[in-house]
C-alpha cells in the first residue's frame, strides 16, 4: 500500500466533487439566468455523445461540441477517466451507493462482472443507427443530457415555470437510475449507459490501463470488492469496463496492482467484448428496422402536431431532430419558463426535445437565450431584432395565432375584451381590432372590438393566448404552421425574391 | 400471554397488571388518539375554504392633501429630470409630500420588453429623479415596483428603470420578487385581490404613468397604472375597462400622480415598437388630483372627457375633477 497511489483515489474524488459542484453551479446559474450562454453550451457538450451524434445525424461538429472529442482522445489515453472522474451523473450514483451502505455496495458478488453490462453496446449500436439515419437520441441516455433535462424539467419548476410531463418523466428516469444504484453500484454506468459503452470501445486503446503482476498476486479477490466499474481487474481486467477508480490499488495486499504503462511482462489480452456478432447485427437491423416508425410517429413536414412549436431559431424539423440532444438548456434558461420537454406532441422521435407551451408563458421579444446555451446548435442563436417584428415582418418566427371565434369574449359573448391586442408586442400589431355595434340579447346594441389576426405581422410569441382570460384552452391558441424554419409549413403565398 | 420469550410455566397465571397495561395501552392510546382527531376534525369547513374578503384591508389612503382643491403643474422642454424638478417644486417641494421617515412606493408603468426610445414605459430618468427627491426629503426608503407583462427581469432591465432607480438610491421590485398581500378594493367589479406587498407597506405612494394610446380606454394613464399593483387574472379586468379604471382610482389614492409625456405613444400602445410611433412633446405633469392628471394626459392624445369614459366615472367617485386647466399652477 504505497501512499502514493491512495493520493491518487483522493485526487480522483476530489475531481468528482469539483464537476458535480461545477455542474450545479451550471444548472443554477442557467436557470437564474447567470452564466453566459457559450459557457454554458461548453460544458454540456462535454459528453461526447453530444458530439458523435450530431457528427453522425447531421455530419458536423457543431458549437462546442468539440469539447466531446477531446474526452474521446483523452479515453484512448487513459481509460474511462470520464465516468470515473468527471461525469456528474456517475457521481451522483457513486454517492447514492456510499449512502446506501457498505453492506451493500461492497457485497462480495455484486461488483463481479456479468455478460448482461454488455447491453449497453447494443444500446450504443441501436442509437448509433439512428443517429446515422439521420435521428440523434443518444442525449435520451447520454448521462450529461439526461441529469441536465431532469434537472431542468424536474428541479427548476420548484421555483419557475410549472412541471411539465415531459419534465416529469425526465426526473423520474434520474430518480429510477439513481435508486438502482443503491441495489448495485453504478448499475447504469456498467449496463444501460450508451456514452460508457462508447468510452468503454475506445478504452480499449488505451496503453495507461489497470495492470496486474501474475507474480505477486495471490487471486485473494480483495480487489473486486470496491470495484466500481465490475471490470475485475483479478483476472482478465476488462478495461471497457474499468471507470478508472483506482479502489483497487490500495486494497490490494500484494501490491500486485497498478495503473500504468504496460511493463516487462507480457500485457494480457484485452477480453473481447459480450455482444456477439448476432447480438450486434440483431441490434443493428432491429433499429434500422424501427427508425421508420420512429419517424412517421414524430415530426417531419407532413406529421407535425399543431401545438409542436419550436423555440426560435431552431432548425428546420429534420436538422434539429439530427442535433437536439434533449440536455433541457433551453428549458433551463428559458426565463418565462414557456419551453418544456416534450412527451408526445412530436412523437415518439420528439420525445423530450423542447416545445413551447404558451398557456406556460411565451416567447419574451427581445430574449435568444435558448439559441445562446443550445450546445449542438440545433437552436441557431439569433440577432435578437430578428424575431421581433418592429416595423414589419419578423425574420424568425415560431408559428402564428389563429383566433377562436366561438370562444372568444367580443366575437362569442358581445363581451369587451381587448387583451390579446394589447399584449400584441410587434410593431403594427398583428392582432388588430374592428370595432363592431353588435345587438344584445335585450336588444339593446353593444360595441365590441372584435380581434383580428394578421399573420405576416404575427411572430407566434404566443403573449396572447398566455393572457388570454379565457381559461384552460384560449380563445387565440398559437399554431406551429407560419414558422420560419420550414419552407412546408406555411399557409400564406409569401412574395417572390 | 402466551409468553413464549420468557418460557415460562405461565399459561395458568394471571397476567400482571404492568403486562396488561403493556398489551392494552397502545390499543388505548391509539383508539384515544384517533377519536380526538376525527373529534378534532369532524365536520370543519376543510383548510381549502373560499377566502373571506372580510378580513382583508383596504390599501391605505396615500394623500397628504384631502381638504382641498387638486393641484396641477406642468412642466417641459428642459429635459425628464428638469422637468421633474421643476414641477415639484412649483407644488411646493417634495418635503411637501413625504417626511422624514416615511416608506415612498413609486410606481412606474414598466410594464414591456422595450426600450426607453419605445416610449412603452416610463421614462428612468422620471423615475430616477422622483427617487432623488424622495430621498432628499428625507424618505427613509425608496421602492419602485411594478408586475410587468414580459418578463419582469428583462423588461425592468430594458428599461434603463432597474439600473436608473438603483443608481439613485431605490430598490426594485416585481410580482416574482415582490410576494402579495391580499386587499379588499372594493367598488362594483374589483372585491379582494392580491397586492404587490411593497404597495400594501408604503406610507407615500407616487403613481408614474406615461402616456400611451390604449385600444380599450383609448388611452393608458394613472388609473390604468394601477393594473400593475394587482397581481392575479389581470385580463379579466379589461372587460369593463372605465369602470375598473375608475374603481381602482378609488381603491388606491396615491400622493402624487406624475404623468411622464417625455415621450409619448399617439398610436400602436401601450406595447409600441417602432420608433416611428413615438413623438417627444418632453412634458411632466405632476398633479395632487389623479381625474385632472388623467385628464391631462389625455389632452396630448386630443382625447376629451367624452372619450376617456373613466374620468366622469372617477368624478361621480368623488376622485377629482377632469378639469385640470382650473387647477394649474404657476411653474
Amino acid at each position: 500500500m504505497s501512499p502514493v497511489k491512495i493520493r491518487a483515489r483522493h485526487v480522483r474524488i476530489a475531481s468528482q466533487g469539483l464537476f458535480l459542484v461545477v455542474f450545479a453551479l451550471l444548472f443554477v446559474g442557467l436557470a437564474v439566468s447567470l452564466v453566459p450562454g457559450a459557457l454554458a453550451s461548453a460544458l454540456l457538450a462535454l459528453d461526447p455523445t453530444a458530439a458523435v451524434g450530431t457528427a453522425l445525424a447531421d455530419w458536423t461538429i457543431s458549437g462546442w461540441t468539440w469539447a466531446g472529442l477531446a474526452v474521446l482522445a483523452v479515453t484512448a489515453l487513459l481509460g474511462r477517466v470520464f465516468c470515473g472522474w468527471i461525469c456528474p451523473l456517475g457521481t451522483l450514483q457513486h454517492l447514492t451507493s456510499w449512502i446506501a451502505g457498505p453492506e451493500r455496495r461492497k457485497r462480495p458478488k455484486i461488483n463481479r462482472y456479468r455478460p448482461w453490462f454488455a447491453t449497453k453496446y447494443v444500446f450504443l449500436a441501436v442509437l448509433l443507427t439512428w443517429a446515422v439515419l439521420g435521428a440523434d437520441h443518444l442525449g435520451w441516455l447520454g448521462p450529461i443530457p439526461l441529469l441536465h433535462r431532469a434537472a431542468a424539467g424536474g428541479l427548476r419548476p420548484l421555483w419557475h415555470g410549472g412541471l411539465a410531463p415531459g419534465g416529469w418523466l425526465s426526473f423520474s428516469l434520474l430518480l429510477a437510475v439513481l435508486l438502482a444504484s443503491a441495489w448495485m453500484p453504478r448499475f447504469f454506468c456498467r449496463a444501460l449507459c450508451p456514452l460508457g459503452a462508447l468510452l468503454g470501445v475506445t478504452a480499449r486503446l488505451a496503453p495507461f490501463r489497470i495492470r496486474r503482476g501474475e507474480a505477486e498476486c495471490s487471486g485473494c479477490t480483495l480487489c473486486v470488492i470496491p470495484c466500481q466499474g465490475a471490470d475485475e481487474p483479478l483476472g482478465a481486467h476488462r478495461v471497457s469496463e474499468c471507470h478508472v477508480c483506482l479502489n483497487c490499488l490500495p486494497v490490494c495486499r500484494e501490491a500486485s496492482l497498478r495503473y500504468g504503462l504496460p511493463g516487462a511482462q507480457q500485457a494480457p489480452a484485452t477480453p473481447a467484448l459480450d455482444v456477439g456478432r448476432r447480438r450486434f447485427f440483431l441490434g443493428v437491423v432491429g433499429a434500422a428496422a424501427i427508425a421508420p416508425v420512429l419517424r412517421a410517429a414524430g415530426g417531419g413536414g407532413g406529421s407535425r402536431a399543431h401545438d409542436a412549436i419550436r423555440p426560435p431559431g431552431a432548425l428546420d424539423e429534420e436538422a434539429f431532430l439530427a442535433r437536439c440532444v434533449t440536455c433541457g438548456a433551453c428549458v433551463a434558461s428559458c426565463p418565462t419558463g414557456v419551453i418544456i420537454s416534450d412527451l408526445g406532441r412530436t412523437g415518439v422521435e420528439g420525445l423530450f426535445t423542447p416545445v413551447l407551451d404558451t398557456r406556460r408563458g411565451w416567447c419574451e421579444p427581445s430574449c435568444i437565450r435558448c439559441g445562446q446555451v443550445c450546445p449542438t446548435g440545433a437552436i441557431a442563436t439569433l440577432e435578437p431584432a430578428a424575431k421581433q417584428a418592429i416595423g414589419g415582418p419578423a425574420k424568425v418566427t415560431v408559428g402564428t395565432a389563429f383566433l377562436d371565434r366561438g370562444r372568444c369574449l367580443p366575437w362569442a359573448m358581445d363581451t369587451p375584451c381587448i387583451v390579446c391586442e394589447e399584449m400584441c408586442p410587434t410593431s403594427p400589431k398583428a392582432v388588430w381590432l374592428e370595432d363592431t355595434e353588435v345587438v344584445g340579447r335585450n336588444g339593446a346594441p353593444v360595441v365590441v372590438q372584435k380581434p383580428h389576426v394578421q399573420p405576416e405581422m404575427c411572430t407566434g410569441c404566443g403573449l396572447c393566448e398566455n393572457r388570454c382570460p379565457v381559461g384552460e384552452r384560449a380563445a387565440i391558441r398559437v399554431s406551429s404552421v407560419g414558422e420560419s424554419r420550414d419552407p412546408r409549413n406555411q399557409m400564406l403565398q409569401r412574395r417572390a425574391h | 400471554m402466551s409468553g413464549d420469550s420468557h418460557d415460562r410455566k405461565a399459561k395458568d397465571r394471571l397476567a400482571s397488571r404492568r403486562e396488561l397495561l403493556g398489551v392494552f395501552g397502545p390499543a388505548a392510546l391509539a383508539m384515544v388518539g384517533l377519536g380526538g382527531v376525527g373529534t378534532l376534525l369532524h365536520g370543519r369547513a376543510g383548510r381549502h375554504r373560499p377566502p373571506s374578503a372580510a378580513i382583508a384591508p383596504p390599501p391605505r389612503d396615500w394623500r397628504i392633501e384631502t381638504d382641498r382643491p387638486g393641484r396641477v403643474a406642468v412642466a417641459g422642454a428642459s429635459g425628464p429630470r428638469l422637468n421633474v424638478r421643476r414641477a415639484v417644486a412649483a407644488l411646493g417641494g417634495m418635503g411637501a409630500f413625504v417626511r422624514a421617515g416615511e416608506r415612498v412606493l413609486i410606481k412606474p408603468n414598466c410594464a414591456w420588453d422595450r426600450t426607453p426610445e419605445q416610449a412603452a414605459n416610463t421614462d428612468p430618468e422620471v423615475v430616477a429623479e422622483l427617487v432623488r427627491l424622495c430621498l432628499a426629503a428625507g424618505a427613509a426608503s425608496v421602492v419602485v415596483a411594478d408586475n410587468t407583462c414580459h418578463d419582469p427581469d428583462r423588461t425592468f432591465a430594458r428599461s434603463g428603470i432597474a439600473a436608473a432607480a438603483r443608481a439613485a438610491g431605490a430598490s426594485v421590485a416585481h410580482q416574482r420578487t415582490a410576494g402579495t398581500v391580499r386587499m379588499a378594493l372594493g367598488g362594483t367589479r374589483l372585491g379582494p385581490w392580491q397586492v404587490l406587498r411593497p404597495v400594501a407597506e408604503a406610507d407615500r405612494v407616487i403613481n408614474v404613468p406615461v402616456v400611451k394610446q390604449h385600444s380599450l380606454t383609448r388611452a393608458t394613464l394613472g388609473m390604468k397604472n394601477w393594473f400593475g399593483v394587482v397581481v392575479g387574472n389581470r385580463s379579466s379586468l379589461h372587460q369593463r375597462a372605465p369602470q375598473v379604471c375608475a374603481e381602482l382610482g378609488a381603491a388606491f389614492r396615491p400622493t402624487l400622480t406624475v404623468v411622464d409625456a417625455t415621450r409619448v405613444l399617439a398610436r400602436g400602445g401601450p406595447t409600441g415598437g417602432s420608433l416611428d410611433l413615438v413623438s417627444s412633446p418632453d412634458l411632466v405633469a405632476i398633479a395632487t388630483d389623479p381625474v385632472a392628471a388623467d385628464a391631462w394626459g389625455g389632452s396630448l392624445l386630443e382625447l376629451d372627457r367624452h372619450q376617456l369614459q373613466h374620468l366622469a366615472i372617477a368624478e361621480r367617485l368623488g376622485l377629482g375633477t377632469a378639469d385640470w386647466r382650473s387647477l394649474l399652477v404657476q411653474v
